[in-house]
């Protein structure tokens, strides 16, 4: 069962009103109406409000989206009980039990679709609810995402050719393949799921790795293990047992840390990473919490904890609680070997990366999206050019790509590119004001120096003057380093020459003579 | 059993630091930047001192702001090893009080780990704590440029007796400067110093003479505190 737009049902928008939940400056969610106006998911905050300028921006709040999908959890419990939630908005259930009872595949998904609509208050916003069934989780949540109008369901064992028209994107949507190799697969010439999983198995190992294995198989319609399956717990499992009941989300949050630092640390000692998690939560009256929660990748500990969170803080807004926790606990209940297949391996966006793109978009919220900058590379062949600063808001802090290309583009970019012949060589200064501060240089007898056009200078400096400061010895100089930028342009044409200039305080400065007048335009600080 | 004891995590004081360059390793204790702790960086080089001081955690990972510090050069911080995708430059309201600006450095640590800022001139004690507390409680690097006020810094880095190398009487160019870095404090029980470049020939920083130099002289015969040998092994070992 998905829902792609789970986080505009749970932050209660109505069908009509135009909304988009954006995280990092990218939609992550939309309303029917956004989605009319053509806001589609992935696409930039810019794009997406030129598409349509009211919508309602609303900023990606795991906690309340996992509060939400509560309601709808405890509604598909009821169909059966052995049933992991992969992430608010989707969850994955072993279906062959519950269809033998309900009559079917397809009774159950319409049982399934019906109980959910009705328990997730989703009429109102007209989401769609995608039901799936097929072998194997990745095959089901592609049916899930193709049946958001009415259910599919793909029969048993034709899995693979349901698959095998498909593009490689899936992969990368709902499989967590990275999507970087699913890239790769499309420059490769293999567009189509059926065209991956016609190659053999060890031809990708060699290729690409555990990754590449992985894709394959999710391809060809296997997955690793059944949803819910009956896989021994390993024996290791991470429990905190309190003697004084705890009240707060809080302090059980800070022990789910500590517990999932501890199980993470012992599976990877042994080299292994957990797929499936259970978490337990029993408080002092004996009410009991506990789900199985999913994640293909493998789960960190930040991971982890987040689970924690999303389910204790729901259970504990449910009102079943009548009384402190007195016991959590954390079961890897599947766990896989640890090929590697780590979200970092490819460079994605790391928690620490996450958490500084979160404080950005509130620090542009507080001071403004003009004094929250990051820099990007411009070129030139003065300090003050070649880089600039642009506002924060309106680059994707966490991809990769944009980054590079923001700070060095490639060399089929305009204009901005080259080697810069002509620039000053390393080290540079590490003062660099927006503006430059007049100054003077003059020579023994306090005479201005003047540099001919041929760049001779009229006498040696002895004295720099910066602003209204009192003049300082000069102990070192070199120079000048004509410049004579965009004469093809009269507007940009600028002719100017470069001195570095080392005072007796021990600064040394970027000095820079136009038209006779002296500037400093950067200290060595 | 008591509750905080019970869910305190048991780290190391390794931990619970971020790394710097490995020149900059003698001045700290334990050679690191202890988390939850303000930095001060003043004297001639003190833009380039601070920046060299986070450049470590940054390659590690962590993200740097910039709080009031326009002018901060982005080619030299690179060129001192801070990944540029990991900086982020914030410049408080031009009505500033520092009331304003402590908020803003809030919100800041909130999101990175490490924050290169100005004390405002007029900081009261107050918020001067209230920001101390923020940091501790995010477990965040605060390093200041400049006079630090009133914020209790545990760390003090002073940069002096610069020599810039390269320019003649109008030749050259600009290879580097020699700098003698002291660093005391609180955590420091004898000031450490070392002479650096600051920046190298290369723009990065780099250790000139390897040797520590306590500022105090040794008595004949006063065996090494562990501090000093560890000092000592860490820099015969690069």
């Amino acid at each position: 069962m998905w829902c792609p737009d789970w986080p505009i049902v749970a932050a209660g928008i109505r069908a009509e009103v135009p909304a988009m939940v954006l995280h990092a400056n990218r939609v992550v969610a939309r309303s029917p109406a956004a989605a009319d106006a053509g806001v589609a998911v992935g696409q930039r905050r810019r794009t997406a409000q030129q598409a349509c300028p009211d919508a309602e921006l609303l900023v990606h709040d795991h906690d309340r989206d996992a509060r939400a999908f509560e309601r709808v959890v405890r509604a598909v419990g009821r169909f059966a009980p052995r049933l992991e939630v992969v992430e608010p908005g989707w969850l994955c259930l072993g279906a062959r039990g519950p269809s033998r009872y309900f009559g079917g595949d397809d009774a159950l998904a319409r049982q399934l679709l019906d109980a959910v609509t009705a328990a997730g208050d989703v009429a109102a916003s007209r989401a769609g609810i995608g039901v799936g069934i097929a072998d194997g989780r990745f095959a089901s949540a592609v049916a899930a995402w193709r049946g958001v109008r009415s259910p599919l369901v793909v029969a048993p064992g034709t899995s693979p050719a349901f698959l095998a028209p498909l593009p490689v994107a899936w992969l990368g949507r709902v499989g967590g393949v990275d999507p970087e190799l699913v890239g790769l697969f499309a420059r490769l010439g293999l567009a189509r799921l059926g065209e991956l999983a016609g190659l053999s198995d060890g031809e990708l190992l060699a290729r690409f790795g555990p990754p590449g294995r992985h894709a394959h198989r999710l391809a060809r319609g296997d997955d690793e293990r059944p949803p819910g399956g009956a896989e021994p717990p390993p024996e290791r499992c991470s429990q905190q047992v309190f003697d004084d009941p705890v009240g707060q989300l809080d302090p059980l949050v800070f022990t789910a840390k500590h517990l999932a630092d501890q199980l993470v640390a012992a599976l990877s000692a042994e080299g292994r990473v957990c797929t499936r998690l259970v978490v337990i939560a029993e408080t002092d009256h004996g009410e009991r919490s506990e789900r199985a929660w999913y994640r293909a990748a493998g789960m960190s500990a930040p991971a982890m904890v987040e689970r924690v969170r999303w389910q204790l803080d729901s259970w504990m807004a449910s009102g079943d609680v009548s009384a402190g926790v007195v016991l959590v606990r954390l079961v890897p209940d599947e766990v896989r070997g640890d090929d590697g297949d780590q979200l970092r391996l490819w460079g994605g966006p790391s928690a620490a990366d996450e958490r500084a793109a979160r404080a950005v978009a509130r620090l542009s919220g507080m001071v403004g999206d003009r004094a929250v900058l990051v820099p990007t590379w411009r070129g030139g062949r003065l300090p003050a050019d070649r880089y600039g600063w642009v506002p924060a808001s309106t680059t994707d802090l966490t991809d990769a790509d944009d980054t590079a290309q923001r700070l060095r583009p490639r060399l089929d970019g305009a204009g901005a590119v080259g080697p810069w012949p002509g620039a000053l060589p390393a080290p540079s200064p590490a003062v660099v004001p927006a503006t430059g501060q007049p100054a003077e240089l003059a020579d023994a007898d306090g005479q201005p120096v003047r540099v001919s056009g041929r760049g001779e200078l009229s006498a040696a400096p002895a004295t720099l003057t910066i602003a209204e400061r009192p003049p300082q010895a000069v102990t070192g100089w070199a120079g000048p380093w004509p410049l004579d930028e965009g004469w093809w342009e009269p507007r940009r044409h600028r002719r100017l020459a470069r001195f570095q200039v080392v005072t007796a305080d021990g600064a040394a400065h970027l000095v820079l003579v136009e038209h006779g007048t002296w500037w400093v335009v950067a200290s060595y600080g | 059993m008591d509750l905080a004891a019970a869910v305190a995590p048991t780290t190391l004081a390794r931990q619970r630091t971020l790394p710097v360059p490995d020149p900059l390793i003698p001045l700290l204790p334990d050679g690191a930047l202890p988390r939850g702790r303000a930095v001060a960086c003043g004297g001639v080089a003190s833009t380039s001192l601070s920046i060299a001081l986070a450049a470590g955690a940054t390659v590690a990972g962590a993200w740097l702001a910039v709080v009031d510090v326009p002018w901060l050069g982005v080619e030299a911080a690179g060129e001192l090893g801070v990944p540029l995708e990991r900086l982020v430059r914030v410049d408080p309201p031009a009505e500033r009080g520092d009331a304003a600006w402590a908020d803003l450095v809030a919100a800041v640590l909130d999101g990175f780990e490490v924050v290169i800022t100005r004390v405002p001139r007029r900081l009261g004690a107050g918020v001067a704590r209230r920001v101390q507390a923020r940091v501790q409680a995010r477990e965040a690097v605060l390093i200041t440029v400049g006079d630090p006020g009133p914020l209790a810094t545990d760390i003090r880095m002073v940069a002096s007796t610069p020599v810039w190398e390269g320019v003649e009487h109008g030749w050259g160019h600009l290879r580097g400067r020699r700098v003698a870095v002291t660093s005391s404090g609180r955590r420091i029980p004898r000031p450490r110093r070392v002479e650096l470049w600051l920046p190298g020939p290369d723009g990065a920083v780099a250790t000139v003479d390897p040797v520590v130099h306590p500022i105090k002289q040794q008595h004949a015969g006063d065996p090494l505190t562990s501090d000093q040998q560890r000092i000592a092994i860490a820099t015969a070992a690069g």
